[in-house]
């Protein structure tokens, strides 16, 4: 079903997830709260050196990031957390190729600085709203991508076809947008994305609008798409049990300027069930951010926090 | 397919009903008042008179139905392009589009004499004045509806390795649709008006013309008989325009 899109499988995928910590460098738990020497065993997929932006003239300037470090290896997955007006969007724009980063900074992919949106086409992007397009059905919104990159209109629907039992869409290929519910219309999106095989997927909050029950549900969904495609992933969102649920890392910012408070590796084991939340390990994992991501919130709610 | 049938004849039916009616109270009223013709015919007296001289008023229908159609087609192929061009060139836009607006709040039927002296008094005129008046109405909604799509859908098409033209292509010309058929029905309407009323001002043929002298001649049955046509027209122009919506906005 899915051979597909074995071109974007990492090798890695075929071992047992167990296998993976052998491919992550044995410094690992010093990058907590530095990042990676480029001597690094592994070069990081893209990294984040020195990431400034400032908004606006020097008295009245406003930072929104402030030294941000951050390198992410090939096949890790990375969450990010942080009070709202931290940057992490604009963070995202940059490493999409949306958004230049200041001139003192830059944005590595592959050991090479990206700038001018040079990164444009090479980050597959997964922006908040679903943004799909009404007039297009789920195939034709989910094959958009494809579509841009030159594949030939019936191979991109033959591909998207083939991935729709895995997105939960399979009979809804000729739906609308708006005949489907808010988690299926995630799901199209997610599928787009994924479809726009780039080593590197950017999702930001991805299931924020969803109800408990389905966001759940579909965190689950991703870790096994994960977990069999291996893709790179930086991922956004607010809730910290997704944070710590998801990710190989979970990433803290600070509230504005924002900068990276912490790293906290997970060393949850994989693949992850529902139970995992509720494990001792996760629960003192969760305590520890909490204190950290709290302190935070009430700084960005004293100084007023988003403009 | 019997189910639309039926659909589309609750629809007529009430329409027709509430026609009927008005028809009849009206043909009821100018009986009971006697009211002379020249303030206001009865229905079946214009009704006869349209029969009476078909020949000669299907004719002018026909040059003026044929006269609004082709300057709104001109007129909208223009209006859509220049937004097209306003939309891709923003500096263009911002120098631009003041100028529009200004020319827009004329209205059209102003440049009447105008179109006259510069394209004579055949139909080249009125097509011009057509064109004018329906590239106004689509150029201003094609434009709003061009840039109706969010900042985050354009990086979305930006971070996908879209250029320029392939996020007017897929994302800003069907994003538009709704709002270019919103123009397009605007124009529709100031086209029939822009070449009746030059027609009245100087043509050798066409239904302004017809009521024109009609009028001179006091033949207010005919006269009346032409607005009747020219409003058939109309209709059916416009009932036109609406099998072509549902085929410019698909989806809906």
């Amino acid at each position: 079903m899915m051979t597909a899109l074995k071109g974007a499988f990492r090798s890695m995928a075929d071992s047992a997830p167990e296998g993976a910590p052998a491919e992550r460098p044995a410094a690992a738990p010093t990058a907590e709260t530095t990042p990676e020497p480029a001597s690094a065993p592994v070069t990081p997929l893209v990294e984040m050196v020195n990431v400034w932006k400032r908004f606006g003239e020097a008295p009245r300037q406003t930072v929104a990031l402030a030294g941000v470090d951050l390198a992410i290896r090939p096949g890790e997955f990375v969450t990010l957390i942080g009070p709202s007006g931290c940057g992490k969007s604009t963070l995202f724009n940059m490493i999409a190729g949306l958004a230049d980063t200041d001139a003192d900074g830059a944005v590595l992919f592959k050991g090479r600085p990206q700038r001018d949106g040079e990164l444009l086409g090479k980050v597959s992007f997964m922006p908040q709203k679903d943004l799909l397009f009404a007039w297009r059905t789920v195939i034709d919104n989910a094959t958009l991508a494809l579509e841009i990159e030159g594949v030939p209109r019936a191979q991109a629907r033959a591909r998207a076809a083939a991935m729709l039992p895995d997105f939960g869409l399979a009979g809804f290929e000729t739906h609308y947008p708006h005949q489907l519910s808010g988690g299926m219309r995630q799901r199209v999106a997610l599928m787009r994305t994924f479809l726009f095989e780039r080593e590197l997927m950017l999702l930001d909050e991805p299931f924020g609008a969803l109800d408990a029950l389905t966001r759940a549900m579909m965190q689950r969904w991703l870790l096994d798409l994960w977990e069999k495609h291996r893709r790179t992933v930086l991922f956004i969102t607010h809730d910290i049990d997704e944070a710590i649920f998801l990710g190989d890392r979970v990433v803290v910012m600070t509230a504005r300027p924002g900068r990276i408070k912490t790293v906290e590796t997970i060393d949850l084991p994989r693949p992850r069930g529902a139970e995992v939340v509720t494990s001792p390990e996760f629960i003192e994992i969760k305590r520890r951010l909490l204190a950290i991501v709290e302190e935070e919130s009430i700084k960005s709610f004293s100084t007023g926090g988003a403009p | 397919m019997a189910g639309r049938l039926t659909e589309t004849l609750h629809r007529i039916l009430p329409v027709a009903a509430g026609l009927a009616a008005l028809l009849l109270l009206w043909e009821g009223g100018v009986w009971l008042l006697d009211v002379p013709v020249y303030v206001l015919p009865g229905p079946f007296a214009i009704l006869g008179t349209m029969v009476d001289n078909a020949g000669p008023l299907g004719a002018a229908v026909q040059i003026t139905l044929g006269e609004a159609l082709a300057g709104f087609v001109i007129g909208s192929l223009l209006g859509l392009s220049i937004a097209i061009v306003l939309v891709l060139a923003p500096p263009l836009e911002t120098a631009l589009l003041p100028l529009v607006v200004m020319l827009n709040s004329v209205p059209s039927v102003a440049f009447v004499p105008l179109a006259l002296i510069w394209f004579g008094l055949g139909i080249a005129s009125k097509i011009a004045l057509a064109s004018l008046a329906v590239s106004f109405a689509v150029l201003l909604n094609a434009i709003q509806g061009l840039k109706r799509p969010e900042q985050e859908a354009v990086d979305l098409m930006r971070s996908f390795g879209a250029g320029r033209l392939g996020i007017l292509w897929r994302l800003r010309l069907p994003a538009a649709m709704p709002s270019i058929v919103t123009g397009l029905r605007v124009g529709l309407a100031r086209s029939t008006i822009a070449v009746i009323v030059a027609e009245m001002m100087g043509a050798y043929a066409g239904i302004g013309q017809v009521i024109y002298q009609a009028t001179a001649q006091i033949d207010y049955l005919v006269v009346w008989a032409a607005v009747f046509l020219s409003s058939l027209g109309s209709l059916a122009l416009y009932g036109l325009l609406t099998l072509i919506d549902g085929r410019l906005v698909w989806w809906r």
